[in-house]
């Protein structure tokens, strides 16, 4: 038979998970529980990158392992900007439009992965932001512990 | 304290969750719509005459319009297959099974399916099958409505018959 022309249109949603249990390791694993149990962010002095945050138990330079424990600051520069107007429900970490930021904290040799939920059309390379920290009965040991940052001034 | 806590978190969950929203397009929904029917549609290429299951609008191949539709039998050749030994998340079936590449006959190519009724080191490449449909009342128009399919006891098709249609 000839293909009919008009088709009542067919749609589906669903949804992929992948469940991942991920194992931190010593260093990580450390790194998570500053924020829980400290409301601090600890970093790793070490050798040919200075003060590494997330910490890592290597080097990238050399890949010897080792470091000092070093807390930086809460507050720090944005060095790079990506705007979500549209996230979408369950994969991004917002439901509200939020920007993905990388932060160099004060103290910190590298900058790291989070996200602004406010002020986003004031939000640029530069800006100075702090960390906004989850309530003491929510922190469960994760980079979310660490709300968002928001900007400062 | 100038060190972070001693008692480290040991594991962290991180979900990765994709939702979508597929649109089946007119030819999977003609095909997807049939099987709540018990049948099964494929699409003939205008310039080859191979048959594509399910119906594709137009072939890989010689990159020609598929108008016709056509249907196909529910039984066929197994062409490929695999014994699962390891669970699979979200697949509930009892270990061991196998999954076939089924080509129906008239089909130039195969479509996905399970083997039951059957112990798994009796599929063979050839081995003949038929579709075990879902109860009427019970499909849905999709691809489960395909139960699985069992041997039908056939002598085992020789490999020049479906070598090219894996």
């Amino acid at each position: 038979m000839k293909a009919p022309t008009s088709v009542e249109p067919m749609s589906q949603r669903m949804t992929v998970k992948f469940p991942y249990k991920r194992s931190t390791g010593e260093v990580t694993g450390r790194f998570l529980a500053g924020l829980k149990e400290q409301k601090k962010i600890w970093g790793r002095r070490i050798a040919g990158q200075g003060v590494v945050v997330p910490p890592n138990s290597y080097s990238e330079v050399d890949a010897k392992t080792g470091g000092e424990w070093v807390e930086v600051n809460d507050e720090g520069t944005v060095t790079a900007v990506g705007v979500v107007a549209k996230p979408v429900a369950d994969l991004h970490p917002s439901d509200t439009s939020f920007a993905y930021v990388l932060v160099k904290l004060d103290g910190a040799d590298t900058a790291m992965a989070h996200i602004v939920r406010d002020r986003l059309g004031e939000l640029r390379v530069g800006s100075r932001v702090k960390a906004v920290w989850a309530p003491d009965d929510e922190r469960k040991g994760t980079i979310r512990d660490i709300a968002c940052f928001q900007l400062i001034g | 304290m100038n060190q972070p806590p001693e008692e480290r978190v040991k594991f962290i969950q991180t979900d990765l969750v994709l939702p979508y929203h597929y649109v089946a397009g007119d030819y999977k929904a003609l095909y997807l719509r049939a099987l709540k029917d018990k049948k099964i549609l494929g699409s003939k290429c205008s310039a080859t005459g191979k048959v594509f299951v399910p119906p594709l609008m137009s072939s890989p191949d010689a990159h020609a319009p598929c108008e016709e539709i056509v249907e196909l039998p529910d039984r066929g050749i197994v062409t490929t297959f695999c014994v699962v030994n390891v669970p699979v998340y979200g697949r509930d079936i009892e270990l061991p099974y196998v999954v076939a590449s089924v080509a129906l006959d008239g089909a130039d190519v195969s479509i996905y399916g399970l083997v039951q009724e059957c112990k798994p080191e009796d599929v063979e490449m050839g081995t003949r099958v038929q579709a075990v449909w879902r109860p009427d009342g019970e499909r849905q128009g999709d691809h489960s409505d395909i139960k699985y399919f069992k041997p039908t006891g056939e002598p085992k098709a020789p490999l020049e018959s479906f070598i090219h249609r894996l």
